[in-house]
């Protein structure tokens, strides 16, 4: 297991009686495609949060590698072992298409813009120059240029049109089976959601389903 | 991409941002250097004024004292005895009523002593001395003096005033700044036989430099002899002198300055001087009072002099730019603080239009602590930018700054003045504080304390600011920007 979620619970500190997860237990491999689902509400991406260091859970623990995550802080989870892709991209707006990249690590941005198909004459660019669809993509070229073996990714397609979305579940699988990353995505989307490896649904703050994908 | 890299980029492509942050910077800059270079501009002030104007001593003669001494010549002759002994005259006179005693003094007894004055100009910090005759009425021989039409004359004794000096840039109506030569030159030392007449004087009796004036003694004006004085200089009054008795004989337009020795030759003394007052310059003004405490031990009979700290117009004109000093201080207090409150509110603004980006480095892995960073190392690239081109608009700014503040206490002194007219009577002839320029410099000194204030500023301001982004959960972040 890359990561190990066990035991966790999670609530807002303003709504106690809502509790958003509840003794939620589940591992996840490198190598594979994982989609977590649910309602909107569910807590998908309070879970997410959770995964990626960006918040810290009421009870229960979050293991990287067999180490609990909080041992070396949330800032080195989050530079080190996750790399994170957003619905809206989360792009700097004020640096080029390739300085972007270069924000998500050491790796040739020019390798890594080429590999998700931005073209050249496109890398110099401001990047809000780009279409959605090629700003997403710069998005996972951002988080492929770390060496985390996690890509976690919330509603990569909901911003993009049915093509592109496609495109973005093709790229996701290849750096889940090609490059062996883990990556876990959140979804309302249900075609993105039958293309993973595994389906986790959310419902109530219980981790209902735990179904392994035909694909 | 480090921190560097970011910054750079930062400030080059989102200009609106730096340009605010770049004109606050500047002005506060500007502010800052106004006020600092004001403080010290009005210190400046205060230093050349007080050594132009000098400081110094004058000494009289001590009242008590003459009335003591004249007591005890009249012991020494013994009671209701007629004679004379040390310059004192006892005179006995038959009237209808009875008999009465006159006890008058001549200049001997009234003057101050020449050795004496000679001893304290020999002290070392003296840089020069003057002595002043009494106000010495004559007889105007050829000429007219000035003389109010609406005035019964009959029992003003018809003469003028005879001031004589040994350098007449020292007496006191000069010092002052109320008497100022509009045609000619002062007196000097080595002059003989000269006057300095008022304007009016010149102009009712169409006098010009070189015309020569002619005085006796006003008590035997048939038959004393006349004495002739050059005219080397008319003066200008910006007040009318104070007379020294009732009658027109004493007024302002009838003071004529003369060389030391003239007026006991007009009035028919010579070799009988009386002397009044002597002043005695000091060379530093800094070192005014070592210089008192030198005097003091001079070995002269001091019961006979009163020492007056000559430097009244100077304490007034100090205090007057110490309060311009002040100002100055509570303009940089204010510029300070205010200054910080703007630079907050900017980089609250800059924070909250930056919470994407703070997002996003966050879910990199970048420290908050090195977001923060990031800012300041941008706020510091513009406020450099913004510091260099404030330090060459800062003369100007500041000289116009200075200049105005100084206004505003020249301006204030004199209404002040004029509510203290007639209220407060004071031991000095005040003399007017004209302005003609206020130097301001920017020294490197005054630079660094502007960058280190700013430094100061900035640092402050991106940390108050910077704790909405320091106490934030990275997830309350992307909410925020969801």
């Amino acid at each position: 297991m890359i990561l190990d979620v066990r035991n966790v619970d999670y609530f807002y500190k303003s709504q106690k009686k809502k509790q958003i997860l509840k003794d939620v237990s589940i591992g996840f491999e490198e190598g594979r495609f994982y989609t977590i689902v649910g309602q909107s509400g569910a807590g998908k991406t309070t879970f997410l949060s959770l995964l990626a260091g960006l918040d810290t859970p009421v009870k229960g623990n979050i293991f990287y590698n067999g180490e609990d995550i909080q041992i070396k802080g949330l800032n080195f989870h989050r530079k080190h072992n996750v790399s994170l892709v957003f619905q809206n991209y989360n792009l700097i707006d004020y640096l080029t298409t390739e300085e972007n990249v270069k924000l998500g690590g050491n790796k040739n941005p020019e390798t890594l813009l080429r590999e998700v198909n931005i073209p050249c004459e496109d890398w110099k660019r401001n990047v809000l120059q780009l279409s959605g669809g090629q700003q997403q993509r710069v998005a996972i070229a951002r988080a492929l240029a770390s060496d985390a073996k996690v890509l976690l990714a919330d509603e990569p397609t909901g911003n993009l049109d049915e093509a592109t979305a496609n495109e973005i579940i093709a790229l996701l699988k290849l750096t889940a089976h090609e490059l062996g990353k883990c990556v876990i995505v959140v979804t309302h989307s249900k075609h993105l959601a039958e293309e993973a490896d595994e389906i986790i649904q959310i419902k109530d703050g219980d981790l209902m389903f735990h179904t392994e994908s035909e694909n | 991409m480090n921190s560097f890299q970011l910054a750079v980029r930062s400030v080059i492509r989102k200009p609106v941002k730096s340009i605010l942050l770049f004109l606050v910077v500047f002005i506060i800059s500007l502010f800052l250097l106004s006020g600092m270079t004001s403080k010290n501009a009005s210190v400046a002030t205060q230093d050349k004024t007080r050594q132009a104007v000098g400081a110094g001593f004058l000494l009289a003669e001590n009242e008590a004292n003459r009335h003591t001494r004249i007591d005890e010549v009249l012991n020494k002759l013994g009671e209701n005895v007629e004679g004379s002994l040390d310059g004192v005259l006892v005179e006995k006179l038959e009237l209808a009523g009875g008999t009465s005693w006159r006890v008058s003094t001549d200049n001997s007894f009234e003057t101050l002593r020449m050795e004496d004055i000679e001893e304290i100009a020999s002290v070392s910090g003296i840089l020069d001395y003057n002595l002043t005759t009494a106000v010495t009425a004559v007889n105007p021989v050829n000429f007219s003096r000035i003389e109010d039409s609406d005035v019964d004359q009959s029992s003003d004794i018809l003469g003028v005033s005879l001031i004589g000096n040994k350098k007449m840039e020292m007496d006191s109506n000069v010092l002052s700044g109320n008497v100022t030569i509009k045609e000619g030159r002062l007196i000097n030392a080595d002059d003989s036989n000269v006057c300095v007449i008022s304007e009016e004087l010149a102009e009712k009796n169409h006098l010009a430099l070189g015309d020569k004036l002619k005085f006796n003694d006003y008590h035997d004006k048939e038959n004393s002899i006349a004495c002739e004085a050059v005219i080397v200089g008319v003066y200008e009054v910006k007040q009318k002198m104070t007379p020294y008795m009732w009658g027109d004989t004493y007024r302002s337009e009838n003071v004529i300055f003369t060389d030391l020795d003239f007026p006991e030759k007009a009035d028919g003394n010579t070799g009988n001087p009386l002397y009044e007052k002597a002043y005695f310059k000091v060379r530093n003004v800094n070192q005014y009072d070592s210089v008192k405490e030198a005097i003091k031990k001079v070995d002269i009979d001091w019961e006979r002099y009163d020492l007056i700290d000559n430097n009244g117009n100077l304490e007034t004109m100090s205090s007057n730019f110490n309060d311009l000093e002040n100002i100055s201080q509570m303009l940089l207090v204010i510029v300070i603080g205010a200054g910080s409150v703007i630079l907050s509110l900017v980089f609250v603004f800059w924070i909250k239009n930056r919470v994407q980006e703070i997002g996003i480095l966050l879910a990199l892995g970048t420290a908050k602590v090195k977001i923060l960073g990031q800012i300041l190392l941008e706020a510091f690239l513009i406020a450099a930018m913004a510091i260099m081109l404030s330090f060459t608009a800062a003369p100007g700014v500041s000289k116009i700054t200075a200049n105005y503040l100084v206004e505003q206490q020249v301006q204030q002194e004199k209404e002040q003045a004029l509510l203290d007219e007639g209220k407060v009577a004071k031991p000095f002839e005040e003399s007017e504080q004209t302005v003609t320029d206020v130097i301001v410099a920017i020294s490197p000194q005054i630079m660094l304390l502007d960058m280190g204030c700013i430094v100061v500023m900035i640092i402050f301001s991106v940390g108050v600011s910077g704790i909405m982004v320091i106490r934030r959960n990275p997830k309350d972040i992307f909410s925020e920007m969801s």
